[in-house]
Parts: C-alpha cells; sequence; structure tokens
C-alpha cells in the first residue's frame, strides 16, 4: 500500500511522455488526477494508522543489494505520516496553481510527478541507501523547474540551488557511509540500538564527526544560517508551484532527516551538539526576520521569513524535550501550509501584474477584498497568532527550549523577539501591499477566482483546523516526540 | 447554569455566520451583532442572580476542561472555570459590549463594510469573555492575542487613511511587544509546574524556586504594560483613536485594556510571593497614572484626552494591584469601564454632531444637545470623584488601600492624580459645553444613540453606592470610605476643578503656556518624548539594522558562496587537466562530474534531456562508486 503511495505518480510520467504533442494540454489533467489519487491514499493510510504509537507501521522489507546490506525499506511513523500528508496535498494545490503554464506542459507536469515520487520516498525510506536515492531524486525535477520556467536569473539560481545542496547531499553520504563503516548497516530503525558503540559523542569521537556530517547536510536544506542564501535565490527565481513546494515540503527534508537520522541515531552526539544548533537556531529566526523586513519584493520577504521559521522548528530540535520536539514537528507542517498559501497567494498577484515589487503594488484591500482577506488571514497565520496553526508549533518549542537542560534561557528570550520581528515584518508588509490606496497595477484587477481560491482553502482549513484542535497534529508527533526524548536521555 | 459556559459563544457563532457571507449580506444582518450579545448579558445576569451573594474567588462554581493533546507524558489541558469574579467580569463586559454594539448601529449605519465591522467586533467581544471566563492560561494567552488582531483591524478600520495605517501597526506591534512576555511567562510557568491551569499553578506556587517567581512576575507585568498601556508601553493607546468611537469605547476604555489588569489579579498569589515584582508594579502604576493625567490636561483632541485619561486610570490600578489590593483594582476597574465607555460613547456622538475632534472648536454644546450633554456630564463627574457617582467610590477604595499599606508617598501621587483629573475633566466639559458655539448645526443625539449611552449612565450612577450588594459577590468585605478620607479627596478633587475653572475662564491655554515656556509645553506635546524615544532609538535605527543585515547577506555570506563556487570552478579545470595527467579512480569520475555541474550554465541551455541524463547519472555514479568504495573496504577490514 505505502509503495502504491510513492510510486503512483510515476504512472503518470510514463502516461505524459506517451502523450502525443498534440494532446500536451491534457497532461495537466493527467497530473491532477494522479496527484488526487496519491492524496486519497494517504488519506486512507491516514485511516489506517494505528494512532498513539511510536512504531513503524505499513513496513516493506525486502532485500535490495543483500551483499552490502541493503534493503527496500519503507514505513511510516507518527512523524512521517503528517508530512506524507502535507506533500501530496501541495501536489494536488501545486498542480492546480499550474494551470496556466503553456511553456513545454508535457516536461513541467511529468517533472511535478517526479518530484512527488522523491518526496514520498525519502518521508518513507527506512534505509539510508534507499533515503539517499530519493533524496538525490529530488534534486533533479526541481533543478528543472526554476532553470526552465523560471524568472530573468532562473539558471543562476538553479545552478545555486543544486550545487548548494548536492555539496549538503555529499556530506550527509559521507555520513552514511561511516555508519555503515562502523555498524555494518543502513537500517535505520538497527541503528538506533547500533550506532551506540561509536564513542560516547564528545568531541572528537567518531559519532561527533558523523553528526556533524549529518547535521551540515541537513542544515543546508533547512536551511541553517549561515547556509541560507540558496533559498532566497531559488524562491524568487522558481515559477509559483515550485516555490509553494520548496517552501511547503523540501524545507521539511533537512528537519526530517534530523528527526529520523541524526538524532535517533545518534543521541549522545546530539548532546554535544544541542548548544550549536540552538545558537545557530536562534540566530536564524532573528537574522531571517530582520533580513525580511528589508525586503522589497514580496517573494523574498517570505523566503527570509522562512528562514526565520525554520529557525524556530531547528529550535526545538536543539531543546531536545518532548516539547521542543512537538514543536519542531509542528512548526514543519504549519510552515508547510502558511509558506505554501503565502507563495500561492503571491504566485497570483504575480499573474496579474507581472511583478514583486512591493512599492508597485498596494491598496490589494480596496481592489480586491476577497483576495486581501485570504492573505491578511495567511499573514495573521504567519505571525502566530493563536487559534490558528502557526502559533502551535512557536508556542510548544519555547516552552520546550526553556525546560531544556543544555541550552540557556537567553535563547527563549530571543526568539520571543523573533516572534515581534516576525510581525513587524509582516505587519509592514501588509501596510504597504494590503492597505492604503490603489497604486496603477493593482488598480482594476479582477478578484481572486474561484480556481485560485480552491488552492489556498484547504490549506487555509487545515492552518484553523490544527490551530483549534492541536490533538489533530499531536496524537501523531507526541509518541514520536516522547521516543526523541528518550533517546536524548532528557 | 451550565449556560454560562456558553457566554463566549453567542457571539463567536456571530462572528462565524458573518465572517464568511458576501459583504452585502453581512451589511444587512448586522442586527445580530446587538442580539447576540444581548443574550450574552442576559445569561451573564442570570447567573449573577442564580449565584447570588457570590462566594469565595478560589471557589469556582462551575469548571470545564478538556484535553487539547498529550504533551510529552501529560495531557495539556484547557479549561473555564466560572465563579464570582468570572461572573462580575462576564457580566460587565457583555453589558458594555451591549450598549456598544447598539450604539454601533447608528454610528456605523452609513459605512459601506459595516457588516465586517460588527463581524470584528462580535470576534473581539467572544475573545474578551473567553479571557474572563477562562480558567487556564493558555486560554487566556489565546484570547489576548486574538483581541489584540481585532484591535489591531478595528483601529485600522479605515485603512485607505494614513493615520488609521500607522495607529494600527503600532498598537500591534507594541502592544505584541509585551505579549512576548506573556509568552515566556508561560514557558516559565510550564518549566516549573508542567500545566497552563490556574488552579495547579496557584497550587503549585509556593514551591517554585524564586527565580521562576520572579521570571514569572516580571514577564507578566510587561505584558500586562503593554496590554493596559502602562509606561513605558503607552505610546499606542492615544493613536489607537484613529479607529471608530465605539470600538475604542470597548476595547480602549472597557475591556481588552483591562484584560492586563485582570490577568494580573488572576495571578496575583504568584506575582505576591515576590516584594520586588509587586513594587514594581505598585511604582509603574503611579507613575503612569501622573504620566496620563498630565498629559491629558494639554490635549485638545476630545479622545486623547480619554485615551491619556484611560492610561492614567489604569496606572491607578496596576498600583493597587501593586499593593496586592485585587479588591479596589476590580472595582475601580468595573466603576471605570461603565463611565470611560460612557464618555466615549458621548464623545462620539459630540464628534459626529459637530465634524470635529478639537475640544476648541466646540463650545456650547450644552443647549443644542441637552440629553448627550447630561449624560456626558455624568461620566465626567463620575472621572473626577464627585460624590456619589461610582468613580468616587472606587477611586477611595484605592486610595484608602494605599494608606492601609503604609505607602504615605504613594499616596500623595495618588492625590495629586486625582487633582490633575479634576483638572483637566473641568477644563474639558467647560470647553465643550459652554461658551460660544462653534458649531450652530450640531444637534441632539439620535435614539440609538442615547439609549445604550443613558444605560451606562445608569450604571455609573448606581454602581457606587450599592458596591457592597455587587462587589460583595466576591466575598470580600467591602468598605465605603471613611468621612475623612472623603473629605481629603473630595477636598483634592475642588482644588483640581477649581484650577480648571480658572484656565478655562481666564483662557489660558496651550498657547499661554507655549508662550511662557516653550521647552516645557514642547516636551508635554511631544508626550514627554515616549513616542519620539521608540522612533529614534527603535525604529529608526532597526530600518538601518535591517538594511545593513541585507547587504550583509548578499556581500559577505553569499560572497562566500559564489566566491568559494569560483574558485571550485578554477579547482575543477585544474582537475581536468590533472585528469589528463592520468590519476584514475574515484577522484577522476568525481571531479569530472562536478565538473558537469559547475560549467552547466552554458550546458543547460544546449539541451535539457542530456544534462538531465548527466545529472541523473552523475548522482547515480556518485552512488555506485561509494558503495564499490565501501564494499572494498569492508573487504579489506
Amino acid at each position: 500500500m505505502l509503495s502504491f503511495t510513492i510510486f503512483v505518480p510515476l504512472i503518470g510520467v510514463v502516461l505524459i511522455a506517451l502523450l502525443p504533442k498534440k494532446l500536451e494540454s491534457a497532461s495537466k489533467w493527467i497530473a491532477l488526477t494522479l496527484s488526487v489519487v496519491d492524496f486519497a491514499s494517504v488519506v486512507y493510510l491516514f485511516t489506517q494508522f494505528k494512532r498513539g504509537s511510536d512504531a513503524m507501521q505499513f513496513v516493506t522489507r525486502l532485500p535490495w543489494i543483500p551483499q552490502l546490506n541493503i534493503f527496500y525499506h519503507q514505513g511510516l511513523d507518527g512523524l512521517s505520516l503528517p508530512l506524507l500528508g502535507l506533500s501530496t496535498l501541495l501536489f494536488v494545490v501545486a498542480i492546480l496553481a499550474s494551470w496556466k503554464i503553456t511553456h513545454k506542459p508535457k516536461l513541467y507536469f511529468a517533472m511535478m510527478l517526479l518530484l512527488s515520487v522523491g518526496l514520498s520516498g525519502v518521508f518513507t525510506a527506512l534505509d539510508l541507501v534507499l533515503f539517499y536515492l530519493f533524496w538525490e531524486i529530488v534534486l533533479i525535477p526541481m533543478y528543472f523547474l526554476i532553470s526552465e520556467w523560471g524568472g530573468e536569473r532562473r539558471h543562476y539560481a538553479a545552478i545555486k540551488f543544486f550545487l548548494y545542496t548536492f555539496l549538503g547531499s555529499v556530506f550527509m553520504l559521507v555520513g552514511i557511509v561511516a555508519l555503515y563503516l562502523a555498524t555494518g548497516s543502513f537500517d535505520m530503525i538497527v541503528l538506533r540500538h547500533a550506532a551506540a558503540s561509536l564513542g560516547g559523542g564528545a568531541f572528537g569521537t567518531p559519532a561527533w564527526w558523523i553528526f556533524a556530517a549529518f547535521a551540515l547536510g541537513f542544515a543546508v536544506k533547512v536551511p541553517v544560517w549561515p547556509f541560507h542564501t540558496w533559498l532566497p535565490d531559488a524562491h524568487v527565481q522558481a515559477p509559483t508551484a515550485a516555490s509553494v513546494l520548496l517552501a511547503g515540503i523540501m524545507l521539511k527534508m533537512g528537519l526530517y532527516g534530523f528527526l529520523r537520522i541524526a538524532v535517533p541515531i545518534l543521541p549522545q552526539a546530539f548532546v554535544h551538539w544541542q548548544l550549536i544548533i540552538g545558537i545557530l537556531a536562534t540566530v536564524s529566526i532573528i537574522y531571517g526576520a530582520i533580513v525580511a523586513f528589508a525586503q522589497t519584493d514580496i517573494k523574498k520577504l517570505v523566503a527570509y521569513s522562512s528562514v526565520s521559521h525554520m529557525g524556530f522548528a531547528m529550535l526545538g530540535i536543539a531543546a531536545g524535550t518532548a516539547a521542543g520536539f512537538n514543536g519542531a514537528m509542528a512548526v514543519s507542517i504549519s510552515h508547510g501550509l502558511i509558506a505554501g498559501m503565502l507563495f500561492l497567494l503571491v504566485g497570483h498577484v504575480y499573474e496579474r501584474t507581472h511583478t514583486r515589487e512591493i512599492a508597485k503594488l498596494s491598496g490589494v484591500a480596496a481592489v480586491m477584498p476577497r483576495y486581501a482577506a485570504a492573505f491578511s488571514f495567511a499573514s495573521f497565520a504567519a505571525m502566530g497568532v493563536p487559534l490558528l496553526s502557526g502559533f502551535v508549533g512557536e508556542f510548544l518549542t519555547l516552552v520546550g527550549t526553556w525546560s531544556s537542560k543544555n541550552l540557556p534561557h537567553i535563547l527563549v528570550i530571543l526568539a520571543g523577539v523573533g516572534i515581534l520581528l516576525g510581525g513587524a515584518y509582516m505587519l509592514w508588509l501588509m501596510q504597504r501591499f494590503i492597505f492604503g490606496t490603489p497604486s496603477p497595477a493593482i488598480e482594476g484587477q479582477p478578484d481572486i477566482t474561484a480556481r485560485e481560491m480552491t488552492t489556498v482553502l484547504p490549506l487555509a482549513v487545515c492552518v484553523v483546523a490544527i490551530g483549534v484542535f492541536w490533538v489533530i497534529l499531536l496524537q501523531y508527533a507526541n509518541p514520536i516526540a516522547v521516543m526523541l526524548q528518550k533517546a536524548v536521555g532528557a | 447554569m451550565t449556560w454560562l459556559f456558553f457566554i463566549p459563544a453567542f457571539p463567536a457563532l456571530g462572528f462565524l455566520a458573518l465572517a464568511f457571507l458576501p459583504r452585502v449580506w453581512r451589511n444587512r444582518l448586522v442586527y445580530l451583532g446587538p442580539v447576540l450579545v444581548g443574550v450574552s448579558a442576559v445569561v451573564a445576569v442570570m447567573g449573577f442572580l442564580h449565584y447570588y451573594p457570590g462566594g469565595e474567588v478560589s471557589h469556582p462554581f462551575l469548571t470545564y476542561s478538556w484535553a487539547l493533546a498529550r504533551m510529552g507524558s501529560t495531557q495539556l489541558l484547557i479549561s473555564f472555570k466560572i465563579d464570582s469574579l468570572a461572573i462580575l467580569m462576564l457580566a460587565m463586559v457583555s453589558i458594555v459590549g451591549l450598549c456598544v454594539q447598539i450604539y454601533s448601529l447608528f454610528y456605523m449605519k452609513d459605512d459601506e463594510r459595516r457588516g465586517w465591522y460588527f463581524c470584528v467586533l462580535l470576534l473581539f467581544t467572544a475573545a474578551m469573555l473567553a479571557l474572563v471566563a477562562s480558567g487556564n492560561l493558555l486560554l487566556m494567552f489565546a484570547a489576548w492575542e486574538l483581541m489584540g488582531v481585532c484591535s489591531y483591524l478595528l483601529i485600522g478600520f479605515w485603512y485607505t487613511k494614513e493615520e488609521p495605517r500607522r495607529a494600527s501597526i503600532k498598537a500591534f506591534l507594541v502592544t505584541r511587544a509585551g505579549d512576548v512576555g506573556f509568552f515566556i511567562a508561560l514557558a516559565v510557568i510550564y518549566g516549573a509546574c508542567g500545566s497552563f491551569e490556574l488552579s495547579t499553578i496557584l497550587r503549585t506556587a509556593p514551591s517554585w524556586p524564586a527565580a521562576s517567581v520572579v521570571t514569572v512576575g516580571i514577564c507578566l507585568l510587561w505584558a500586562a504594560a503593554g496590554k493596559s498601556a502602562q509606561l513605558p508601553l503607552s505610546v499606542w493607546l492615544p493613536d489607537a483613536m484613529a479607529g471608530p468611537t465605539p470600538a475604542s469605547a470597548i476595547i480602549h476604555a472597557a475591556t481588552m485594556v483591562a484584560a492586563g489588569i485582570f490577568v494580573l489579579a488572576r495571578m496575583m498569589p504568584v506575582l505576591a510571593q515576590s516584594a520586588l515584582v509587586l513594587h514594581i508594579a505598585l511604582w509603574v502604576g503611579i507613575i503612569t497614572a501622573i504620566f496620563g493625567a498630565l498629559l491629558a490636561v494639554f490635549q485638545t483632541d476630545i479622545k486623547r484626552i480619554l485615551a491619556f485619561s484611560t492610561i492614567s486610570q489604569l496606572g491607578l490600578m496596576f498600583a493597587a494591584l501593586g499593593i496586592g489590593s485585587i479588591d479596589a483594582a476590580i472595582f475601580h476597574l468595573i466603576t471605570h469601564a461603565f463611565f470611560k465607555s460612557l464618555l466615549f460613547l458621548a464623545a462620539g456622538s459630540i464628534i459626529h454632531a459637530t465634524g470635529t475632534q478639537d475640544i476648541r472648536k466646540m463650545g456650547g454644546l450644552v443647549r443644542r444637545m441637552p440629553i448627550i450633554s447630561l449624560i456626558f456630564t455624568v461620566g465626567a463627574l463620575s472621572l473626577a470623584g464627585v460624590v456619589p457617582l461610582s468613580g468616587f467610590f472606587s477611586k477611595d477604595a484605592i486610595f484608602e488601600s494605599f494608606l492601609v499599606a503604609h505607602q504615605p508617598v504613594v499616596f500623595a501621587l495618588g492625590l495629586l492624580m486625582a487633582a490633575l483629573t479634576a483638572l483637566y475633566v473641568a477644563k474639558t466639559w467647560l470647553t465643550v459645553f459652554f461658551g460660544d458655539a462653534h458649531n450652530t448645526e450640531a444637534h441632539e443625539g439620535a435614539l440609538l444613540e442615547i439609549i445604550p449611552t443613558g444605560l451606562l449612565a445608569v450604571f455609573t450612577l448606581l454602581l457606587g453606592f450599592t458596591a457592597k450588594s455587587w462587589l460583595g459577590y466576591l466575598d470580600v468585605h467591602v468598605e465605603m470610605p471613611t468621612i475623612p478620607m472623603a473629605t481629603i479627596s473630595t477636598g483634592v478633587m475642588i482644588v483640581g476643578a477649581a484650577a480648571g475653572f480658572f484656565l478655562y475662564l481666564r483662557h489660558i491655554d496651550n498657547d499661554w503656556f507655549a508662550a511662557r515656556s516653550p521647552r516645557l509645553m514642547k516636551a508635554l506635546d511631544a508626550r514627554l518624548y515616549t513616542d519620539a524615544f521608540y522612533e529614534k532609538v527603535i525604529v529608526g535605527p532597526y530600518f538601518g539594522l535591517s538594511n545593513l543585515f541585507w547587504s550583509l547577506d548578499r556581500t559577505v555570506i553569499d560572497g562566500v558562496v559564489n566566491a568559494a563556487a569560483t574558485s571550485y570552478r578554477r579547482l575543477t579545470a585544474f582537475a581536468w587537466r590533472a585528469d589528463a595527467h592520468g590519476i584514475d579512480g574515484a577522484v577522476n569520475t568525481l571531479a569530472a562530474t562536478v565538473r558537469h555541474a559547475s560549467t552547466l550554465t552554458r550546458k543547460v541551455e544546449t539541451g535539457h534531456v542530456r544534462a538531465y541524463q548527466r545529472f541523473t547519472v552523475g548522482a547515480v555514479i556518485l552512488l555506485i562508486i561509494v558503495l564499490f568504495a565501501v564494499l572494498i573496504l569492508k573487504g579489506a577490514m
């Protein structure tokens, strides 16, 4: 069943490839159908999932390269299932948002589906080699989505994105190999016990170095300051749908890597890394928020806000407490929904006006009231207003960080200041973009259409549902958080 | 009386009903607002009567809790708690809310977005009602933040104008700076007792480490200073007057600004463990009280006068909390809520009738709008502390408590504040209602204005000497002001009012002061430089800082990345030459793969399929090479 979820979009890739050029406009329908099927299959998995357990479910384990002890090994737990749900939902939304793509639609939608396979694979793989393979698969379609359908500086952005994250994954590969050499296993579950033999995890021990390799690989992906500069470039140049996926789900691969691999396999090394990660995370929060404030391009502003929000998730991880891990997982889901909404909405205005310069856009509320309402909603969600999902993650992160034994309390206070700065750049954006008197570019534009609303609405519903009923998300996250806390020994 | 739990739900339902309707329908259904808040008010009053004569705050009549989620090994609880204090507050909020809703029907009737106004006002009312009925700090914080959002939306309601936009963002950010304190307090509390339930917090607090108590106390004071507009976070409230006047009446006079006081009152057993925290509250409160009253004297905008007056009165409540006198603070909170929202609504009618907010352009209104004038006078007398209006009783209760707590200096400062209050009230009252009429078109208010304002006036008249029967609801001993106390405070009030009369009759206005002492007047005009402080020290530098970081990001951090990429490209070119000289094996292929990637800018343009193959092949080759290397290494070991 799980393999079906992962590979079903491949059917679409084949179908689209076989499509004659004359019928190329049908490729979007194929892509939409398969992404909906994929999402439906995840919904089915949700219904079958046994909640409140930290065990792997729907496990498949087949020998793949037995000489090297490599298996086709997959499974789901409370950490991966919500991410899988987010990923497949965002694909439906992203494909709907790409409805007006006319440049090489066949290649475009095939790439989208391929990307979907890669992401589902990353979130379900339990074998490190399989994980690495999917991790790399994700890079390629995204590279093309940026370089072929992106903005003016798309080639630079695409190459930068590719090389930067590729470099990160090389470090990850080094970590994988080192783990294998030390233990003889690629199995993430086995390694949770097997890696205990790698020294105490203090500075200089093998475990410390392996953690360093993984942490570097994942930190680039998150991205943690100072490895973040690929993100604004990639975001600004990427087409709307790619931005949605990039912010919505691909950044979470890094967080997932920490929570699935680095922390549970090398908990003792993690304890020695907590402070460093915590400080870098706090720097990300503050720095991202400050730089976001200076932006004149809406997309870049949202991109830097992602750096800031990802900082919260990393801080939650660094805390090493159940509340912190819960917070990190909540931030990753919630940011996926909220950043997704913001990028979609920015895309809608870009399609109308062909500019993202805040200075040229103002007074949206007077011309497009429903759009303004949707954007304001997303902005408040991003600011972490209670009853919306953004609050859950930030709140749990701060609560978890205060209780952490290895992080100083000043980080909580600085992160609190980060929340305030988050309000500052978002409100200032709203003041310039939404309110005020309409600018020439905005004047006379039609309000948000039904199709555009369809792309945003499901995300908004999830934002409210998670924000009001925390249990929806935490029933999956908490068992994992408890397991991780035990592993870390906090 | 489980119905009491639904008091916040009625306005919340109204919000949900209106929020998703098209504008036309929303505008038609504005009547939902007063009806639903009216239902809340009726239920609250029924609850009050049902549980009469009340009881101790520590013994709630009803509680309802549910688990938000499992967190770690415990349940994260959320709860409502209906006790005597909650019922009093619910009744106050819903009655003032009802009056404001009715008044708004008139005030907003010609606005094309009136449906949205009612919608936000309903959400706000629901949040405030939820806050006072909450038995859980997390729920309180959620309501607290939602109120901030609603306040932002209502202050900036007329968003096409520059002033409301600036005011709304300022209000939201300044109060949010306070909210960060609440946020941190919650984190500390969870660390200390693993729960956000008030009952658990208050039970375990005596055994908390002293550092936690002080941190929580200071953070909560900071948060309350933000919401209740105390120094140094008071700067947002005067600007917030850019919103619709009835919204100011409920948000910036009766409820949201009082929420800070309310939360501190709820947490008093924790705060009282630290003398330091109480001292800070006391001094911040009394200094703010004087600051607000002093600046109110020099305002010429009627809403600004009321705003500074609110800052000042809230300061008095803050100070009362600072000596641990919850009863006096709550007493004044409730009487102030009624008479200040009355003043705001009456001021709204005056502004509506005269078309100006500048009191110097009003004058002679007592003849043109006698009923509104009479109602305003009731509120003004209560604010000034005239017997037997409610403000007199509650203010004296606070002064009394200063004496009981042996704080003669604070008591003296309180009297000074009372004198200043009487002064600006007298001056404003005379300027607005007497003298030459500048507005010949001004007319009496409509029935929809007079009824709710009149209702508030009735409460203002009655709440003082009936305090024993309603404040006694909290099961506290309510003392009427003693004769010496009443004499002193009345004397001070008369002196202040006389000074106000003097200034008015001698035409001593701001220009007179400016001519005598330009520097002093300039400082007063600039609100003693509180706003300038934020603009010069925080806002301005922050713009600079953010631009600096942004350029550093591009030049330094990204510069390193680009430099690394460039030198790497040179290195691979070198490796290519080295390769020609015969370095074989893994390094060879690895370098080639990277070279493909790094020189791809050129190649992607020549054909995607080929590049695509190269990437895929490159990644797979890398993996295979590594796996083989691993295999060999493993064999070697």
